[in-house]
């Protein structure tokens, strides 16, 4: 083990100087950080970025108004042994308050469905003005809707939800989204520009830049022991750095 | 206008060395659990192999009428839904204090105690190995974090050590754990810094760590810009 001063190898003229231990973790850490070094300073903001936003917020917990639930007015309504004649193939039923008023939401053979639980008259698929007057009640704040469309393809901002869906977009800070069920009337998602931005920071952390959910990617998995090579070395490298001072300091007194 | 040049790049590097120093070892720890957890497969992590999809019964012709349904449960109900649990079709309702579990087709009460749990457990394992342990979990612990407690643990005898989390308010299949999972949790744990129930990465010393690492990132790269502009 060589015990050089690190930072200039001294060697005759001309001849290549061997390689020293120091300049050998300098020259290592140097070339990890060239490939990582960006991606490093992306890891480390997208972090605080999503460890400084509480995840309620980004959650938008906030946008959505807490209603207390109401119990349920179990007189006069329909009998769910009628719901198997109204959905064919009944799997499931939730009866619930939405709107002010009981319904009866249904998974059957035909997929699901939303059922007047008072008259049995069937409410699904919800058209524009019920998709936003259900959107302007659960939202909690004031601003106006923007727009209202149904989407027939999910967003990237909503992948994997089942469509028909109604976007309900509202004036207001970060752009607040409703995302509406036309079958089932639940609001099925919230989003705003502090979410996007987050799945914006995910997508970098993760480097996976198409579905922005892949976390086991080579490229990702790659970079990241690229990323322990750099630690590593950078650690190697603090031996010499801090003695190298010490001793220069040493040498000026 | 040399020499200020210099004392900047002096600060700089001060800076990368003593935040190197002080947080190496963290970075190291961000880098390696980030590339452990890369490594993981996220299908084996979320344990979804080990769980079978609800099985389909036909619903019954007649379900109890809803009048008999509020009489049995004897309290404000705020929802009622009527689904399949394993073998049988239930009425689960939400009153303001509990949830209520009854047959749909009797009305008699069901209760998820341990050997319930058990057998909704042994239905939805996707898996042949027999039952090691039913457990009642009441205080929160890191592999219970996302279940809404008390939850039964049920542990099943398998390589992967597989356990399904089953409600003792509904009996529904709440979460899977495996030993990859627990392997990840460590994992996850030294990467959000969240060293007790290791659920929140929203506290004041990731948060500060992650401001001081970004400094050591940027430093570090003005310093690479450097050197290779030499």
């Amino acid at each position: 083990m060589s015990r050089t001063r690190g930072s200039s190898p001294v060697s005759g003229p001309g001849s290549r100087p061997p390689l020293r231990w120091p300049a050998l973790a300098r020259r290592l850490h140097k070339w990890l950080a060239l490939v990582v070094g960006i991606q490093a300073v992306l890891w480390m903001l997208g972090g605080l970025y999503m460890a400084a936003v509480h995840i309620d917020i980004i959650h938008g917990d906030r946008l959505v108004k807490a209603v207390p639930p109401r119990p349920l007015p179990v007189a006069g309504l329909v009998e769910p042994a009628h719901l198997a004649h109204l959905a064919p193939g009944l799997k499931s039923a939730r009866l619930e308050v939405q709107a002010g008023r009981p319904v009866y939401v249904v998974d059957a053979e035909a997929g699901r469905a939303l059922f007047d639980a008072r008259s049995g008259r069937k409410l699904s698929p919800l058209g524009e003005a019920e998709a936003r007057a259900r959107a302007k009640a659960l939202f909690a704040e004031d601003g106006e809707i923007v727009s209202a469309t149904l989407l027939t393809k999910a967003p990237l901002e909503i992948q994997g939800r089942a469509t028909p869906i109604w976007r309900v977009e509202f004036e207001g800070a970060w752009r607040p989204t409703f995302y509406i069920s036309p079958q089932t009337g639940e609001l099925v998602s919230r989003r705003h520009d502090l979410w996007r931005a987050f799945d914006v920071v995910w997508m970098l952390h993760i480097m996976d830049y198409e579905g922005r959910t892949d976390v086991n990617n080579p490229l990702l998995r790659a970079f990241t022991w690229l990323a322990v090579g750099s630690a590593v070395t950078g650690g190697w490298l603090l031996f010499y750095s801090f003695r190298r001072r010490r001793r220069r300091r040493g040498a000026v007194a | 206008m040399r020499l200020r040049e210099t004392a900047t790049l002096f600060v700089i590097r001060s800076l990368h060395k003593w935040l190197g120093l002080i947080l190496g070892l963290q970075v190291l720890l961000w880098a390696g659990s980030g590339a452990f957890m890369a490594l993981l497969d996220s299908s084996a992590v979320s344990g979804e192999a080990a769980i079978l999809p609800v099985a389909q019964i036909p619903a019954p012709a007649a379900p109890l009428p809803l009048a008999s349904v509020a009489e049995r449960v004897g309290a404000p109900i705020l929802r009622l839904q009527l689904k399949p649990l394993f073998d049988t079709y239930v009425y689960e309702a939400t009153t303001p204090d509990a949830v209520v579990l009854l047959d749909a087709v009797n009305g008699r009460r069901i209760v998820i105690d341990a050997a319930k749990a058990r057998a909704l457990a042994v239905a939805r394992y996707s898996g042949d190995a027999p039952v090691r342990s039913v457990r009642r979990i009441a205080q929160p612990t890191p592999e219970t974090r996302d279940a809404p407690l008390p939850v039964w643990r049920v542990e099943f005898a398998d390589k992967d050590r597989s356990t399904l989390l089953v409600s003792e308010a509904n009996g529904e299949v709440v979460g899977v754990r495996t030993d990859t999972w627990r392997l990840w949790d460590i994992a996850w744990m030294l990467h959000i810094m969240d060293y007790g129930q290791r659920q929140t990465f929203n506290h004041p010393l990731v948060v500060t760590a992650a401001a001081a690492a970004t400094w050591l990132a940027l430093t570090g790269l003005i310093l690479l810009i450097r050197s290779f502009r030499r």
